[in-house]
């Protein structure tokens, strides 16, 4: 039996990078960080607050996302929303996670239990 | 804006880079309320929803962190290597080195055995700390600057020797050697400085000097032939059967002479037994003989059995 510990650090490690790709997606449509935040979890991809919200920020540095001040509401909110470089990275990584899911299908085939 | 969460911003804000921090300011502080609105908006006390945002935002510093996007340690995987090395390297000779030039130089001042290997030992101590404070000092700026070292790549040409399995190792060998110098020293000096006053001038030598026409000489080529055996056994690097036979007639070769000379009383000079009132009453002098001549046995004996296990398990 695996201790709890190793499980994490390996659902750890596949679940990096993920968080990239769909903020990538979520952020099609333009969103504030909370608000994305709860989108995510909403969506099966639980993430910390301090990992998403200087993420963003490093997003919006590479130019993959871009962003707008909304000061019409209650308190000034950043709006991000994917750029047309991260829609285009966006379709690499996607390319890429579905090589990665045909390979490890083909693979689980071709192996016995 | 409560004071919990104000400080908790101003906590972020202080290692963050200025060109950025007003901006991450204004949008951490509207996150930080929308997460707190969010548990509010579940009937949660304010209060107690502010303390626990913060507490899973986490440490500031390290928020502070991610948003530089500024590594938290101190010598990374890219410069760890470097740094180890360099420090083994530097570790390796320089702190003796001149742990001994000092202990040299206090030693040809004129100062005491005792203070000059203190005042050796001390300076090897204070250089070795400077360079580990030092090398890391200079690894952990590389590290905050991302400066690349261009070290050459490691090619498989790097890769040290098969370490070859040695029964004899070079510090058992540099030991013996060493304690067998310092044995056939002591014997000619022993002979001049024994740390006895004579009656007239001089030493008196703990040794009967009558035994010079001979033994002395005998026992000192014994001794000398011992040394030459350490070396055999290093260059083999294991006790073989001739190593061990060569052993025991050099140990035969030295304890027979010893004991025999120790039981016929011929060992000691008779002017330092005649000197010391202790040796002369009752079995004193006889105690130190069966004690002498019971130590040689046991170590020469010890030494032979030794030697002939290690060459049983070597020839395994």
């Amino acid at each position: 039996m695996v201790s709890d510990d190793v499980l994490r650090t390996h659902l750890q490690e596949l679940r990096r990078g993920t968080v990239v790709v769909a903020s990538l997606i979520a952020l099609r449509r333009p969103d504030y960080g909370y608000a994305l935040l709860q989108r995510l979890t909403g969506h099966g991809f639980p993430v910390d607050a301090n990992t998403l919200y200087p993420l963003l920020r490093r997003l919006e540095e590479q130019g993959l996302l871009t962003s707008e001040w909304n000061t019409e509401e209650s308190r000034p909110r950043k709006f991000y929303r994917t750029s047309p470089d991260g829609e285009a990275m966006l379709d690499r990584l996607l390319a890429d996670l579905t090589a990665v899911q045909t390979s490890m299908t083909a693979l689980l085939e071709g192996v016995d239990r | 804006m409560t004071t919990l969460a104000d400080r908790y911003v101003a906590a972020t804000l202080r290692s963050v880079p200025a060109p950025r921090r007003e901006e991450i300011a204004t949008e951490l502080r509207a996150s930080i309320q929308d997460m707190i609105e969010g548990r509010t908006d579940g009937g949660e006390e304010t209060a107690a929803a502010e303390r626990e945002v913060l507490t899973e935002l986490g440490d500031p510093a390290q928020l502070a962190a991610r948003y530089a996007d500024r590594r938290l340690q101190l010598i990374g995987p890219r410069y760890y290597l470097a740094w180890e090395r360099l420090l083994k390297l530097l570790l390796s000779f320089i702190p003796a080195m001149v742990g001994l030039v000092v202990g040299l130089v206090a030693a040809t001042d004129g100062k005491s055995v005792g203070a000059a290997v203190g005042a050796g030992f001390a300076s090897a101590f204070e250089v070795a700390v400077q360079i580990a404070f030092w090398v890391t000092l200079v690894f952990a700026v590389l590290e905050r600057t991302n400066t690349p070292l261009h070290l050459p790549d490691w090619s498989v040409d790097q890769l040290p020797e098969a370490p070859v399995e040695r029964q004899i190792t070079l510090t058992d060998t540099a030991a013996a050697i060493g304690f067998l110098a310092l044995f056939i020293a002591y014997l000619p000096l022993q002979h001049f400085r024994s740390f006895v006053p004579a009656d007239g001038a001089g030493n008196l030598p703990v040794l009967d000097p009558a035994l010079w026409s001979f033994w002395l000489p005998f026992l000192i080529a014994v001794l000398v032939a011992s040394v030459g055996l350490e070396f055999a056994k290093y260059r083999a690097g294991r006790f073989t059967w001739p190593l061990v036979a060569v052993n025991a007639v050099l140990n035969l070769a030295f304890a027979v002479p010893v004991v025999w000379l120790m039981s016929a009383d011929r060992l000691l000079n008779p002017d330092l037994v005649a000197r010391f009132e202790w040796l002369r009453e009752g079995h004193n002098l006889k105690t130190v003989t069966t004690v002498v001549v019971v130590t040689t046995i046991l170590v020469v004996l010890w030494d032979t059995v030794d030697s002939v296990i290690k060459a049983r398990r070597a020839a395994r």
